[in-house]
């Protein structure tokens, strides 16, 4: 009773069995937190990590076709003409001959998406069927009975003028992929086409504004 | 009669297992990712909504001016397609056929390859310091001109360096000149490359594009 504890912490010892104990300490730590938290960074790098792969668009440009018997006449009815200019607009207009442009914008539903949709519904009803090649049996020869009279779809031309956006060119491209527009061709614009959007008052308009 | 109490359990479960697999997991992680690759050239990619996830590609990067970089992310394959150019072009570029060793190792080490094939040997005897001035000041990139196409050879190097399996892809800038991409792109298919992946980031939502219209009207 008299005598000292000596031993370094009380919690150790327990010899002495008449002597005032200190209390033992639990030694268990709750380890949720340090869970959560290890768990709340996972999540976070498994997340960072695969967010940040590129995405990317295909396009595919076309090859020179030598068999002129592939080569699908293209009928006045089912061509839409879409130019790009350097201001960010977009300019349309319908058939083979440069008539009639009309100016819209990329925005929402209502801008050049509409137009497209309208087109791709509109030509296979208006326009006369033409003749088409179907690879039946997959020989790549052309037999007469694979030769059939089929529906027209929209061709879109898309030219763009020099100085515009490369954003834009990647808009109107994301638009072919969201209206399942199949047919599409990046063209040079004609000189004709490119007076008319400069004289289509564009650029007067812009100033005033 | 006295009622039967249910043996109460300890609700308290030891953690230290899923403690030790949590933080397993996160050091693997935290391992195998890899960090972004400080790009020396500012690029601001389109937005578009449709889009693929490649994984091996040959990146053409094309930056506001209209300048073209050449991009690979395995270094091993950035040597063989070192390799490769001078070894299939070795008569149209006599001065890379007699690189050195080191020469070599510099040109795996560097991500984005800007400078005309008369011009490598000496940027490639530069030292870290000189080239990193060189890369953030005065890198010419790689002509792409109808007389110097010497983007189509490099990327055909690297088609030959994995191949052929590997894409091509156009990451431009969305302000260039859309004359630019045109230009490239008919000097790629001159050489029969006719299937291209435009680099583009996720759309922020309509919402961005209707207030992008907004601001310029």
């Amino acid at each position: 009773m008299a005598d000292i504890d000596t031993s370094a912490s009380g919690a150790a010892g327990g010899k002495h069995s008449g002597g005032p104990r200190a209390k033992k300490m639990s030694t268990r730590v709750d380890l949720t937190p340090m869970v959560d938290l290890a768990f709340l960074l996972i999540s976070f790098f498994m997340l960072t990590t695969t967010l940040n792969k590129p995405k990317a668009m295909e396009l595919n440009m076309p090859k020179k076709v030598e068999d002129e018997e592939l080569k699908q006449e293209v009928g006045d009815c089912q061509v839409l003409n879409i130019l790009l200019d350097t201001l960010d607009q977009v300019w349309y207009y319908e058939g083979l001959k440069v008539a009639g442009l009309q100016k819209t914008t990329f925005a929402g539903d209502e801008g050049i998406r509409k137009v497209i949709m309208n087109m791709m519904k509109k030509v296979p009803k208006e326009c006369p069927k033409v003749r088409k090649w179907e690879d039946k049996n997959g020989d790549k020869q052309k037999q007469e009975n694979e030769f059939y009279m089929g529906d027209r779809d929209a061709i879109v031309l898309i030219k763009m003028l020099k100085g515009a956006r490369y954003k834009n060119m990647v808009d109107i491209l994301d638009e072919m992929d969201i209206t399942d527009c199949k047919i599409y061709a990046i063209q040079d614009p004609d000189p004709i086409e490119v007076e008319a959007v400069m004289n289509g008052g564009v650029v007067k308009e812009f100033a005033k504004e | 009669m006295p009622k039967v109490k249910p043996k109460r359990s300890n609700p308290v479960i030891d953690m230290t297992a899923m403690c030790d697999v949590s933080f397993l997991l996160l050091t693997f992680f935290i391992l195998t990712a890899k960090f972004k690759p400080q790009s020396v050239v500012a690029v601001d990619v389109p937005t578009a909504r449709s889009t693929v996830t490649p994984d091996n590609m040959v990146v053409i990067i094309l930056n506001k001016e209209g300048k073209a970089f050449v991009s690979l992310k395995e270094k091993s394959t950035r040597y063989a397609m070192l390799e490769q150019l001078a070894e299939k072009y070795g008569e149209k570029y006599p001065m890379i056929t007699d690189l050195s060793p080191n020469q070599k190792e510099f040109f795996a080490l560097t991500d984005t390859w800007g400078t005309p094939v008369e011009d490598t040997k000496r940027v490639l005897s530069m030292d870290g310091v000189q080239f990193k001035e060189y890369q953030e000041k005065e890198m010419p990139g790689i002509p792409y001109d109808s007389l110097r196409n010497q983007l189509a050879d490099w990327v055909q190097a690297a088609r030959y360096a994995t191949e052929g399996k590997i894409r091509i892809a156009i990451k431009a800038d969305k302000n260039v000149n859309v004359e630019h991409v045109r230009q490239l792109i008919k000097r790629l298919t001159e050489k029969d490359i006719h299937r291209f992946l435009l680099i583009t980031t996720l759309a922020g939502g309509a919402s961005a594009e209707s207030e992008e219209a907004k601001k310029e009207n």
